[in-house]
């Protein structure tokens, strides 16, 4: 009954949103409608909450188990938490889709009843995000409905979920993801709504400029997380892997990143206004690619969903539609938009001209990674594979730019060149010292690798850019400073990371015990315990390393699934501020040995820390108050 | 300089579009693969009752088969591979990373659609044919591998993958 | 007692006969930084993605201990690519070779970037 109630919420919200279309459509061939922005406001309001009750009924379905749910049964179970309950509703695409209209509705919903009444672009805002939304519910209704019923009777247990999925950072890493993803359609919709509306007198960069920051705060922390948790957990040690389903999140968050830059320069000085409008519409853009790349199976990753071409063609015509109109609509205003300012070489304009550039050029080597296979197997039918190297070989060089940019314009002015003067004191001293750090790096290591040793130069520049400026007491806008010290931070972490971090693999019997190198003094394979856990089957591996002096006691894992049949394995990560060391148990061999895989991964911990000092960065310029 | 900027920011994602739609309407079976022929790798192997397999055998048209006793999917694709032998295709077995007896009793338990089956429990022969798991098939043509098909054989992969190979095979002798 | 033991079994492969407590032991830490480094640039046969450092299927141990025995043989990197490529098919090398078309992968975001800092300073408006 519930089940069936939510279903029908949620068709009359797409119901709702159709008239909210059609009733305007009607009204631009007619006179005005003096009521018209307050009733299409108050029918997408009503469309908005019978979404939310809609979702908020399918969770409560969840919870009470309702097995005759056929996504339900197939992806929860009446033994999990109750939270894992909830967290399973996103485990795969129906749910995970309606989740995303979700957060999609509460958005604009929030987004357009902060317009003021009169403001000249809420009903065309409104009409945008209306059809966006509408078309998104029907894609769920239609080709992955949620509500579908196991009838007569449904089934008596659910399918347990992927033991994979059970996991309290992979679930928040959706939702966080699915907020930067969508928030950014505040952005397109308001700045497709200006274009449309062809008054470009008025000012629109203040309007969604802390929209689109939270947004960025969402994405960024959604993307660490599904790092962070893909490295905990998934046993390879690795942290990133340009995996296409990474690259397709990553792509919105460096348009987001430019368009952050680029709405800054757009309201300060009045330049880079059609870089930031068309940015704005580029990063849902490429939110809604990814969505199309992840659910139509077109692409092999680990990550996708199942194959389905049916509903692959709708996402794809969909979101082709939405931004062939964005995009029409900017490419034909154009004209009108264009400022006669000349950017000044070396002003702070021409540095954030030149970040959109670089943002752009990183978007493109992504995509061109992304699309490639693709093009080559449908010309010629070979399989090419694109990974790390590729992407690591190009990145590096775009970095260093990157690097050297943030440090010139730090000390930039607006409208204004620097002088020679101001130009090489800026750069004489952070680039000294990044130089004094390769070199001590290169003594202590002794190891050389040319895309590390740029990736540590460009963030050792970035640093000591704003190291040096603080110290100097110049003015310095301190969330930026913080952000921008967090990407450098990054950049070196990466970097230490990659040039330092090693594995060894060995063979060891119970009770057996060996020297690995000198930072593992001993590596002592104590014992093997075998007990039952609720659902699963667990082999636990007693470890005792003696490293560095100090005895770090690890507990790898085996575990065997019961309703699956699943075989997981969990490492055991003892983290410390420069490494982690990581532990992961394999197979036992005919004779009673096990193999182990031991990894020591270096300033993983750094990693982690500098996403967090981005976000920290931008959270602070989003609140901290200005001065009077 | 500005009108085709303007012509390109609308083009280009129509571009993209279509080719991403050609993409999707490709079915993933049967996908046009470039298959690079090559030489059958050389091996020093005996058959499951213990003679060694002499290389002549591969003369022709044959259908190279990997199975396991211990792989599942090789049941699903059994029936039809013994009716590919029915209709007078020649299929050997490459009996992979298994027990002798074990593959044996498979063998007579379920029926033996192969002319005959070599034995490469260590599975030498398969890493260099570029076996990546059971069950999986060769095309070869007079010694050349010119087709490969992963996972299970059925008609579908058969009509689309093997058979237009075959055709072409027999066209050029 | 039987349950413990079944547990233990469930977890069970065939293995060589030789027990050697590193598995895979080096001249040197070159040898050794070389084999783990190519063996994350060599993709997983079976996998969906990944390459076969990451890999527990049986195909990606056995590409392993080929390419372990490659390198401790004296091959180059660039034999150790080409002797998996001939068996796996060039897919299976996440470095793509410069050749043909790849030259358009390589150098594309460059040329890309050139372009647009090209049509930057002939503008120098935005």
């Amino acid at each position: 009954m519930i089940g069936e109630i939510s279903h029908f919420l949620s068709l009359s919200a797409a119901l709702l949103l159709s008239l909210v279309l059609i009733f305007n459509l009607f009204f631009f061939f007619n006179k005005i409608h003096q009521n018209q922005l307050t009733l299409s406001t108050r029918l997408f309001n009503q469309a908005c909450w019978l979404v939310f009750i809609s979702f908020g009924m399918y969770v409560y379905l969840a919870i009470s188990d309702d097995f005759s749910i056929a996504y339900i049964a197939s992806h929860s179970n009446s033994q999990l938490p109750a939270f894992y309950k909830v967290t399973s509703i996103w485990s795969a695409h129906e749910g995970s889709m309606f989740l995303w209209i979700v957060f999609l509705t509460a958005w604009s919903i929030l987004f357009i009843n902060s317009l003021d009444k009169k403001h000249p672009l809420k009903k065309l805002t409104l009409l945008m995000l209306s059809l966006i939304i509408l078309g998104f519910l029907l894609f769920l209704l239609l080709t992955s409905n949620p509500f579908e019923r196991i009838l007569p009777f449904g089934v008596l247990e659910g399918a347990d979920i992927n033991p994979v999925l059970q996991d309290p950072a992979l679930a928040i890493h959706p939702p966080m993801l699915y907020l930067g993803y969508v928030g950014f359609v505040i952005s397109f919709s308001f700045i497709t709504a200006y274009l449309l509306n062809g008054n470009f007198e008025l000012q629109w960069e203040q309007d969604i400029k802390n929209w689109s920051f939270i947004a960025w705060v969402f994405l960024t922390i959604g993307i660490t997380l599904g790092s962070w948790w893909a490295y905990y957990e998934l046993g390879w040690g690795g942290y990133w892997f340009w995996d296409p389903v990474e690259n397709v999140a990553l792509m919105p968050w460096l348009a987001a990143t430019a368009f952050i830059h680029s709405l800054f320069a757009s309201s300060k000085s009045n330049v880079l206004k059609t870089w930031t409008m068309f940015l704005g519409i580029l990063i849902f853009a490429l939110s809604l690619f990814g969505a199309f790349i992840v659910r139509s199976g077109i692409i092999d990753s680990v990550h996708s969903f199942a194959n389905d071409p049916q509903r692959g063609l709708y996402l794809l015509s969909f979101s082709g539609l939405i931004t062939l109109l964005a995009l029409t609509i900017f490419a034909y205003r154009l004209p009108l938009l264009n400022s006669s300012k000349l950017v000044v070489t070396g002003s702070k304009e021409s540095f954030l001209s030149m970040n959109n550039i670089l943002m752009v050029t990183s978007i493109f080597s992504i995509f061109l990674g992304v699309t490639y296979p693709l093009i080559i197997e449908s010309i010629s039918g070979e399989k090419v594979s694109i990974g790390p190297p590729y992407y690591n070989t190009i990145f590096a060089p775009l970095i260093l730019i990157a690097a050297i940019f943030i440090m010139l314009s730090v000390d930039a002015l607006w409208q204004r060149s620097m002088t020679l003067k101001t130009l090489f004191i800026t750069m004489v001293a952070p680039t000294m010292a990044s130089l004094l750090s390769i070199y001590l790096i290169w003594q202590a290591t002794n190891i050389f690798s040319i895309l590390a040793y740029i990736g540590i130069f460009s963030g050792s520049l970035i640093i000591f850019s704003y190291l040096f400026r603080t110290i100097n007491k110049k003015f310095i806008n301190k969330g930026s400073a913080i952000a921008h010290v967090g990407m450098g931070l990054l950049f070196f972490a990466v970097s230490m990371n990659s040039i330092l971090s090693y594995e060894k693999n060995l063979n060891l019997a119970p009770g057996q015990s060996i020297s690995v190198n000198e930072s593992v003094q001993n590596f002592s394979f104590k014992d093997i315990r075998v007990f039952k856990a609720s659902n699963h089957d667990v082999i636990s591996a007693q470890v005792l390393l003696l490293q560095d002096g100090k005895e770090i006691s690890l507990n790898p894992q085996k575990r065997k699934y019961a309703t699956r049949g699943q075989i997981t394995s969990e490492s055991a990560i003892h983290a410390s501020v420069l490494k982690d060391t990581y532990l992961t148990i394999g197979d036992q061999l005919e004779n009673g040995s096990w193999t182990f895989s031991l990894k020591i991964n270096y300033f993983i911990k750094w990693i982690w820390f500098s996403a967090a000092l981005m976000v920290f960065g931008i959270l602070l310029t989003i609140f901290k108050k200005k001065p009077s | 300089m500005n009108q085709s900027l303007r012509l390109l920011i609308v083009i280009l994602p129509i571009l993209i579009l279509v080719f991403f739609a050609k993409v999707l309407l490709l079915d993933e079976d049967i996908k046009f693969s470039n298959f690079e022929s090559k030489n059958f790798p050389a091996f020093e192997l005996n058959d499951l009752n213990g003679d060694p397999v002499k290389a002549l055998s591969l003369d022709g048209i044959k259908l190279v088969n990997v199975w396991a006793s211990w792989c599942i999917t090789c049941l699903v694709e059994h029936p039809f591979l013994t009716k590919l032998g029915e209709k007078n295709i020649q299929i050997i077995g490459l009996n992979y990373k298994d027990s002798d007896f074990k593959a044996n009793a498979w063998l007579e338990k379920h029926g033996n659609p192969y002319l005959f089956s070599i034995y490469d429990p260590r599975g030498d022969l398969a890493f260099d044919l570029g076996v990546t798991g059971a069950p999986e098939s060769y095309l070869i043509v007079n010694n050349q591998v010119v087709g490969h098909i992963q996972g299970e054989m059925n008609q579908t992969k058969w009509e689309t993958i093997f058979l237009p190979l075959i055709t072409n095979a027999k066209q050029g002798s | 007692m039987i349950k413990k033991s079944f547990i233990l079994f469930s977890f069970f492969i065939l293995s060589p006969p030789v027990f050697n407590q590193m598995v895979y032991e080096f001249e040197d830490s070159l040898q050794e930084k070389r084999f783990y480094s190519l063996i994350s640039e060599i993709r997983c046969p079976k996998c969906t993605s990944g390459s076969i450092a990451s890999s527990d299927a049986p195909v990606s141990r056995d590409l392993k201990n080929k390419v372990y025995e490659l390198v401790l043989d004296g091959s180059t990197d660039m034999e150790i690519k080409t002797y998996v490529s001939e068996r796996f098919g060039n897919f299976s090398d996440y470095r793509p070779s410069l050749e043909g078309p790849n030259y358009f992968l390589w150098f594309g975001p460059f040329i890309f970037l050139a372009l647009m800092l090209a049509i930057f300073f002939v503008k120098r408006r935005v």
